[in-house]
């Protein structure tokens, strides 16, 4: 019982140790699997809902490196200024006028990035509108949409997708809506080269992962 | 992975050589080192540092062994008789041998390191919780352990030259281990480039920083499944092959073989991707 006791009390004691170190410890902001980070202003509250939706552009048509190159890119000044010279209509509205005072000024406006991923994340636009929108002719806003969410719906972009590992590989490993034929096996990634056989099928065909499945193609 | 597992499915497990099982198609990256032409010129080694984003440690930190050159040059004096400054050295450019059977893969508590299907033996820096078993278990000593966080040390990238950091490579923190990718992001470049047109990737697409900068061409890095290629015609002309443990130059018992290519290590089978040329020496000629 005394010996209990003693235990007791010892545990107790490195409880509270250990809690006040936690407390101290700076915590890190907290994300959790389906957090989808702070809503982000921009220096100008762009308006998608006017241009994808109302006014049916491609999303390619600003974004116009998603499709060749790994980063989908920011449009410069002069893509806005391009059309915008031209619309008398809107000339007087507060954001165009913000838009001119920077054009006037010679400045790029400080778009703040959206989707940003860690920087030991490789993801190829490149690669996936090729094979969505050039190859299987899908529309345009779903490609983009399956990680951008329903961005003709929104003014100022906001996340929608969790963009997290566990939520790309959902796509690459399952069936949603890759039909690519074999990426490399599916599941038990780790020892399958090395030390265990891919797990197979019945007819022992290696089942393979509907998209790329490799950890160093997209950490880098 | 519990010891019942590993011996009712063992036949599962653990096997001789894993091109057997999976053999590579349609990319095997492989390299080989002419290492008569190697003159020791430390090109390849900076050149991996500016790639790669390594950090330079500087002296004290070297000298605790604690050095991040992926690339390094290993220096062997002649033993003839001679004294130093007249005494020859023989280089060799030592770097990850990227093994097919590769002993850090098998030991990795969490799986940070493992095998691509194209032969690269992968290290995954934000997977890697820095136990360092692998770099216990490599034969080669070729892993590096960033015992600092370099990019808040002092001095490593002074402010603007952190400008220069290659941005399709992670700039790793401290407790993370790393080592030589066969620069990967190339490759991954050259891979996509290649897929834009329809095609696999040709000789000559891809070539690493090391290569690239060796002034005396002694680096060749190429897809050793392709028959047209640089790399697999090397290893062809010294009858090495991947899958074995000893090649035709070892078999030769005169010891005067005309073949010169052989890998670092072959009797222990960690299947290495690198060939060496062993240097024509002066007393063979």
């Amino acid at each position: 019982m005394h010996r209990f006791l003693r235990l007791s009390v010892l545990l107790m004691g490195l409880f509270a140790a250990a809690s006040t170190f936690a407390v101290d410890a700076q915590t890190p902001a907290l994300t959790t699997e389906d957090d989808l980070g702070p809503a982000i202003e921009q220096p100008i509250e762009f308006p998608h809902v006017r241009h994808a939706k109302d006014m049916q552009i491609n999303c390619m048509y600003c974004h116009t490196y998603a499709r060749r190159s790994a980063v989908a890119g920011i449009p410069p000044l002069q893509k806005c200024i391009g059309c915008h010279q031209y619309i008398e209509s809107v000339k007087d509205k507060p954001r165009i006028k913000t838009l001119f005072e920077y054009w006037d000024a010679k400045k790029a406006i400080p778009w703040k990035k959206v989707h940003d991923l860690p920087d030991f994340v490789r993801f190829n636009h490149e690669r996936h509108i090729k094979r969505f929108y050039f190859q299987q002719n899908r529309p345009v806003q779903e490609v983009c949409g399956y990680c951008h969410g329903d961005v003709k719906e929104m003014t100022v972009a906001r996340r929608s997708k969790l963009l997290s590992m566990g939520w790309c590989v959902s796509c690459h490993q399952k069936e949603h809506p890759v039909s690519a034929e074999g990426g490399t096996p599916v599941g038990n990634q780790v020892p399958w080269y090395s030390m265990k056989k891919p797990p197979a099928d019945a007819s022992g065909k290696v089942i393979k992962a509907k998209g790329p499945n490799d950890c160093s193609v997209c950490h880098k | 992975m519990s010891v019942s597992n590993l011996l009712e499915n063992w036949s599962e497990f653990r096997h001789l050589h894993p091109v057997d099982d999976v053999p590579h198609d349609p990319y095997k990256w492989a390299m080989s080192i002419d290492l008569d032409a190697c003159s020791g010129c430390n090109a390849c080694s900076v050149a991996c540092y500016a790639e790669n984003n390594l950090p330079v440690v500087g002296k004290e930190k070297y000298a605790h062994g604690q050095a991040m050159h992926w690339m390094r040059i290993e220096r062997y004096w002649d033993e003839d008789g001679r004294e130093f400054p007249d005494q020859g050295a023989q280089f060799l450019p030592m770097m990850c041998q990227q093994c097919e059977a590769a002993p850090c893969e098998t030991v990795c508590p969490v799986g940070a390191t493992n095998h691509t299907p194209d032969g690269i033996n992968s290290q995954i820096y934000n997977r890697c919780i820095g136990s360092r078993y692998c770099s216990a278990n490599c034969p080669f000593k070729v892993r590096y352990f960033n015992w600092y966080d370099y990019p808040t040390t002092d001095n490593v990238w002074p402010a603007e030259m952190n400008q220069q950091l290659n941005p399709d490579v992670t700039v790793r923190g401290k407790g993370v281990m790393e080592k030589c990718t066969f620069c990967i992001q190339r490759v991954t470049v050259a891979k996509n480039n290649a897929k834009n047109e329809g095609r696999i990737v040709h000789d000559g697409d891809v070539q690493t920083a090391c290569q690239q900068a060796c002034p005396t061409s002694a680096i060749s890095f190429g897809n050793l499944v392709d028959k047209e290629s640089k790399v697999y015609k090397q290893w062809k002309a010294q009858q090495v092959e991947l899958d074995k443990d000893a090649q035709a130059k070892d078999k030769n018992e005169e010891g005067r073989s005309e073949l010169r290519g052989y890998r670092i290590f072959e009797e222990l089978r960690p299947y290495p991707s690198v060939m060496y040329l062993e240097r024509v020496r002066e007393s063979a000629v």
